[in-house]
């Protein structure tokens, strides 16, 4: 059951990835495929992680996985809040 | 607000110094009974440091000792790792006083996992889309957030709300990025704002005090 459960979860998670990897390629502009990487790759590894953790033996295991989710977001966030900056700029002086 | 029992995390002596020179008469000493929402610190200034320091060298063992399963022969790296983590954290500039209200973070933890997943979904159906519904636009948000945390903790969300991505800041001015200009920005980034002053115990905008 539980094994059913965290495969229904990873599965879901590579749909977003999938997702994201689609807008990435069909969105027209780099700010546009930003949104598409920050958030639908974020909510899939938050999926991943979930079926993995739920799969996990030991709570030490389950501690580094929300770690592993955590670092993950914040990156995604400030990484994406950089290109985003760099890009504006880029146009400006082009 | 004072119902949150907020929880302090770290200490500095900004917001006292900031009280005492907004103040045109000097506190009477019992300050801290006459307006409990701002606490003056009276804490000498080493003791901030030194509570810093070992706050710092906390978080960093208990993150080491998590990745290792807290095997002891591990330490021969981790104990200069965590030592050196704590240093290079006094490189970077003192950060603000900020306090966190338990409350208002599992509200905000909830609120959060509740809009992420509607950030990914519409961007996922937008993806699949044939048509896709963009019209991308840029438009300009002021902050009203104190400096520090509760702005980046701000700039960082609304990445992961529907539709919106944090592109630039300006001084005060935040520039966002949406994927569709029908969208009704205001509304949701001032709901935002206020999540984010219940999340860190802070005041309303209107009863101004930082």
């Amino acid at each position: 059951m539980l094994e059913i459960a965290a495969a229904a979860f990873i599965a879901l998670g590579t749909l977003f990835f999938v997702a994201g990897t689609v807008g990435l390629l069909r969105f027209p502009d780099i700010f546009c495929r930003l949104h598409a990487l920050t958030k639908a790759d974020g909510l899939g590894l938050a999926l991943i992680a979930v079926g993995v953790a739920l799969l996990a033996g030991t709570a030490g295991a389950v501690f580094r996985i929300a770690l592993v989710w955590f670092f993950v977001a914040v990156a995604s966030a400030t990484c994406g809040h950089l290109i985003a900056r760099y890009a504006r700029h880029g146009v400006r002086h082009d | 607000m004072r119902a949150t029992t907020p929880l302090r995390l770290t200490a500095s002596a900004r917001v006292h110094s900031l009280t005492l020179a907004d103040g045109q008469v000097s506190p009477p000493p019992d300050a801290a009974q006459v307006v409990p929402a701002i606490r003056p610190d009276n804490t000498p200034k080493r003791l901030h440091i030194v509570r810093r320091c070992l706050l710092s060298m906390l978080v960093l063992s208990v993150l080491w000792g998590a990745l290792t399963d807290w095997r002891a022969d591990a330490l021969v790296f981790g104990i200069p790792a965590v030592v050196l983590g704590a240093a290079i954290a006094f490189l970077f500039p003192h950060p603000p006083h900020w306090r966190l209200s338990l409350r208002g973070a599992l509200v905000f933890a909830l609120w959060f996992a509740v809009q992420s997943v509607r950030g990914a979904v519409d961007v996922a159906l937008r993806a699949f889309a044939p048509a896709m519904g963009l019209r991308p636009c840029f438009r300009p948000y002021p902050l009203t957030l104190p400096q520090g945390a509760p702005r980046v903790m701000f700039i960082n969300t609304i990445t992961l709300l529907p539709g919106t991505l944090s592109a630039e800041v300006m001084g005060d001015t935040l520039i966002v990025h949406l994927l569709d200009a029908r969208t009704d920005l205001a509304p949701a980034l001032a709901d935002l704002d206020a999540r984010i002053r219940a999340l860190f115990a802070l005041p309303h905008p209107t009863e101004h005090s930082i």
